[in-house]
């Protein structure tokens, strides 16, 4: 399969990382044949220095063998005409990136009339990401599946001593939940069950949504089934406006502070219950003065991710009880975890999760990247074709760094022992890390099976579209 | 430095050379040569020393600029040691300096020997020191990663220093599909040409030969006379024209073949390039007709096939060009500055330098006119960027000071100075056959071993443009970090 990037930005390089890893070939498209020449020295694609909307070059390159487009330039309508062109060049599906309030609300209307299949919205789907976090009643970041009834929960184990010195094996109530990993200084570990939780780490555990609350009940001192009635956005950007009208939604009463006195005032048009306050966001004394200690919330939203980290730690410093940063850069993926904010959402892994759930498209249900796309969460719906159906997981023989955290069969939540076995129509949610991808599509893609039957998909997919 | 990643790469390198050694050894062994046991032995050898570097273990695997150079410059010179075993082991050269000139010669498809009697020799070798021609010419590392599925990322730094020419560039978007693209075109035109040499009446043996000499822009031939041994229009015709596509780029094969063949006939370097050769031809051809042929036809057959020969550095001969007029040898002793195109086999400067060095000195005119107006040097409609230039401009006076210095150090032979001129000339350039004593029916036995070895590193740094070899032994304090 081979696909277009147009825009050499973090999304595009991210998302042209994260292709690679599908074993997709990548074509990078950028103007800037500088960003060019750096992501041809750490990524295996071929870079054209052209403007996307450039249709010689779009021939000479041969779109019409490509199967997806993905316009990811700084500039909307640039986004749209580069889809509407490949598609009309014969590229298979286009994906645009498309940022501007104003055309989402025409979204459905661009995509019918101009040929573009699938519109991603990095902004909106941020702040869909820290609704539903700020909406949770606990305080880990989280991601669901299944429509909720499996969750995927971070908790930082701190020095809790019924967690910090035992091995897995030895921890009480975990027969219902399952650790996936741990994050240790930055690194991921995948635990067995004599690996030893140390002070500090941070497990991802996924398992049934009433019993990760049971289990952060045990951990959290500050649980509280209290939801959050206040909230202060810093940072009146697209994230911030669209966060803000949402929160707004859910009756909760937000302050936002944005330093662009044009800006304040689009905004107090647009947004009727939320407080604007003109003022430069990382001056504590205003925030101070607009009740920064009184917030049940916190959300860092400026264009710049080192204000967003700092702030959203100053927050935490003066009693906001949910603190969450926008970070958009992969710099600091290390660092975070030992910072005391509740989240850290990136823009990017959001997006690029939504588009590779788009690509694999068919039974693959949602695609969550974590802790820095190093690893993923998969919900997939089991073919009744595939050669695992009807055997037990120990018998699969899969990678390590692959989990199978849950099953839902006939609306139940299984957590799977090595003695469980894999139905048709049951739906798992995998976690895996992004070195073992080729071991998950080998696992749940359907298909004839052996070495022979891969390169014959292999090359079926290089000659002609495959309808996977 | 990352060593283990470099020890692993290097190894795989070992253990394809050992495989690709084969075929010699089953030569030998059909010809019951006595070259079968060094060949054993060498390919038993380099294989377990291979084995035993791809077992070291590396924390990560990723290839940095650092990791992509030494890779490229020690593997060069790792393979050429140990590919000369057979050569020294079956005692077809005196002594094993000697028998690693010769296949640095080979894998830089340099052809300059030190043999003074090549027929008699074992077939088994005859073929190995051409095959290397063939394998150095695409690129050994460039093979090894089109096997190796591993190394896709960070492999671009090693494409990036194996490949001849300023700018590097894929033509898919996979560094390993682009390698397999770059040699089902090598291997296409090898057939290709062994198919019409069969057809002229060579036997099959002779036409991989000089095939092989030919598309890898080589020069070696099994026979001492070189092409001029035989007396066939046909073949000196065939093999002119093989020559001349070795040295045009490669990737426009590529786009010509995919339907798009107007693109070969606008590229501004092919066309300079077949340019270059008319004119040359033409101007010989009159020389050698006014001053000693006194015949057009042979003229312009000779003139053509010198001209093509020196242009693409592949150095075969079928007229003793030592004794032709000075006029013409002049020609050709610039031709051998030129070199063939970027992304070809060929050697020397290249022709898209001397293009860009071309517009550069046409701007600098224009500039004197008009000092304030804008004028970047394109080349296909493209701009060159500074950067590029800069890196031109350096890798010529590089060149040039190699090629003055050099040409002192050989002048201690005590030896003339076009023959110690051209001797470094041809090295440099990866050409062969130089003039005077090093001309076309003499070779390179003569010169004392330091100044073999010189000329074997010679061969080295052109055949990887310089600066990849360079970065390797240049001085500390210019290397910034380590």
């Amino acid at each position: 399969m081979k696909a277009m990037i147009v825009g050499a930005g973090k999304l595009g390089s991210k998302l042209a990382e994260f292709l690679i890893a599908e074993n997709i070939d990548v074509t990078v498209m950028d103007s800037n044949i500088k960003v060019l020449e750096r992501l041809n020295e750490h990524l295996d694609v071929l870079t054209v220095t052209a403007n996307g909307i450039d249709i010689r070059m779009m021939r000479e390159l041969g779109i019409a063998e490509y199967e997806l487009l993905v316009g990811c330039t700084e500039n909307d309508e640039t986004n749209t005409l580069i889809c509407t062109l490949a598609k009309k060049l014969g590229c298979r599906q286009t994906i645009a990136r498309i940022r501007n309030p104003e055309y989402m609300q025409q979204i459905d209307f661009i995509k019918a009339e101009l040929g573009i299949d699938h519109i991603i919205n990095p902004d909106l789907a941020t702040a869909i990401a820290m609704e539903k976090y700020l909406m949770k009643s606990y305080s880990f970041y989280t991601d669901e599946f299944a429509s909720g009834k499996v969750q995927m929960v971070d908790f930082n184990v701190g020095d809790n001593d019924e967690f910090v010195g035992r091995r897995i094996m030895d921890l009480k109530g975990l027969d219902v939940l399952l650790i996936t990993a741990i994050s240790r200084e930055g690194n991921l570990i995948i635990p067995n069950g004599s690996t030893e939780i140390l002070k500090g780490d941070i497990i991802h555990v996924i398992g049934k949504a009433n019993e990760i609350e049971n289990m952060s009940r045990r951990l959290g001192e500050d649980y509280k089934t209290k939801l959050i009635r206040s909230a202060m956005i810093l940072g009146g950007g697209n994230v911030g406006y669209y966060l803000a009208q949402r929160l707004e939604r859910n009756k909760i009463q937000v302050t936002l502070v944005e330093q662009e006195k044009k800006r304040c005032q689009e905004l107090s048009e647009l947004l009727d219950n939320v407080l604007i306050i003109h003022g430069d966001g990382t001056d504590i004394h205003l925030l101070e003065e607009e009740n920064l200690s009184g917030m049940d919330a916190f959300i860092g939203v400026t264009g710049f991710d080192e204000e967003n980290l700092l702030m959203a730690l100053m927050a935490k410093q003066s009693g906001v009880r949910k603190s969450i940063a926008k970070i958009s850069r992969s710099n600091y993926i290390k660092i975070i975890d030992r910072l005391k904010i509740d989240a850290a959402i990136n823009p990017v892994y959001i997006t690029a999760s939504s588009i590779l759930k788009y690509i694999r498209g068919g039974k693959v249900v949602s695609v969550s990247l974590l802790l820095g796309g190093n690893a993923e969460v998969t919900e997939i719906i089991i073919d009744k074709d595939l050669p695992c159906v009807g055997k037990k997981l120990i018998d699969l023989s899969m990678p390590k760094g692959m989990i199978i955290g849950a099953v839902v069969r006939n609306n139940d939540v299984i957590i799977p022992k090595g003695n469980t076995e894999l139905m048709a129509n049951d739906r798992i949610v995998v976690f895996c890390l992004s070195e073992n991808l080729e071991g998950l599509k080998m696992f749940f893609k359907p298909k004839k099976g052996g070495l022979f039957g891969e390169l014959w998909n292999r090359n079926k997919s290089a000659r002609k579209p495959a309808d996977s | 430095m990352n060593y283990g990643i470099v020890t692993r790469v290097l190894g795989s390198l070992l253990i394809v050379e050992a495989v690709l050694m084969l075929p010699s050894y089953f030569i030998s062994l059909s010809a019951q040569g006595p070259d079968r046991i060094p060949f054993l032995v060498t390919i038993l050898l380099t294989a377990m020393i291979g084995g035993l570097m791809t077992r070291k273990k590396s924390g990560q695997s990723s290839i940095g600029a650092k990791e992509g150079l030494a890779i490229v410059a020690l593997g060069w010179v790792f393979a050429s040691v140990m590919g000369a075993l057979p050569l020294y082991l079956s005692g077809s050269t005196v002594n094993y300096v000697d028998a690693f000139f010769e296949i640095v010669s080979g894998f830089t498809t340099t052809g300059a020997t030190i043999l003074t009697q090549i027929e008699g020799l074992p077939e088994g070798i005859l073929f190995w020191r051409s095959f290397t021609h063939w394998i150095g010419g695409m690129g050994i590392l460039v093979f090894t990663l089109a096997l190796m599925p591993a190394l896709g990322i960070g492999g671009f730094q090693i494409f990036k220093a194996e490949s001849p020419g300023p700018v590097a560039g894929k033509i898919a978007p996979r560094l390993r599909d682009t390698a397999k693209i770059l040699y089902i075109t090598y291997v296409t035109i090898t057939l290709a040409e062994v198919l019409l040499l069969t057809l002229g009446g060579m036997s099959i043996y002779e036409s991989f030969i000089h095939t092989f000499g030919t598309v890898g822009t080589g020069g070696f031939s099994n026979r001492n006379g070189s092409i001029g041994d035989y007396n066939s229009t046909y073949i000196h015709m065939v093999i002119a024209f093989f020559m001349v596509a070795s040295g045009v780029n490669f990737s426009l094969y590529y786009s010509f073949f995919r339907g798009k063949p107007t693109e070969l006939f606008k590229d501004e370097e092919f066309r300079l390039y077949i340019k270059i050769i008319a004119v040359a031809t033409i101007a010989i051809a009159v020389d050698l007709w006014l001053v000693s042929y006194h015949n057009v036809g042979y003229s312009l057959r000779d003139a053509f096939f010198q001209v093509s020969s020196i242009i693409t550095t592949t150095g075969y001969g079928t007229a003793d060009f030592d004794l032709w007029p000075t006029f013409s040898k002049g020609i050709l002793l610039i031709l051998m500055f030129v070199g063939a195109s970027a992304g070809s086999t060929g050697g020397g400067m290249k022709i898209i330098r001397m293009l860009v060095m071309m517009k550069l000195v046409k701007r600098e005119v224009g500039k004197l006119y008009h000092p304030r107006a804008m004028m970047p040097v394109k080349v296909n409609n493209k701009v060159v960027s500074n950067e590029t230039v800069a890196r031109i401009n350096s890798f010529l006076a590089l060149y040039l000071l190699l090629f003055l210095f050099s040409t002192l150090l050989v002048s201690l032979e005590q030896v003339d100075l076009i023959t110690a001129g051209s001797a470094v000339a041809a090295t440099l350039g990866n050409i062969g056959p130089g003039l005077e004593l090093v001309g076309p029916t003499q070779n390179y036995s003569f010169f004392s071993i330091p100044t073999k070895l010189w000329l074997s590193f010679l061969m080295l740094l052109g055949r990887l443009e310089l600066f990849t070899i360079i970065a390797l032994v240049a001085p500390k304090h210019w290397r910034i970090d380590v």
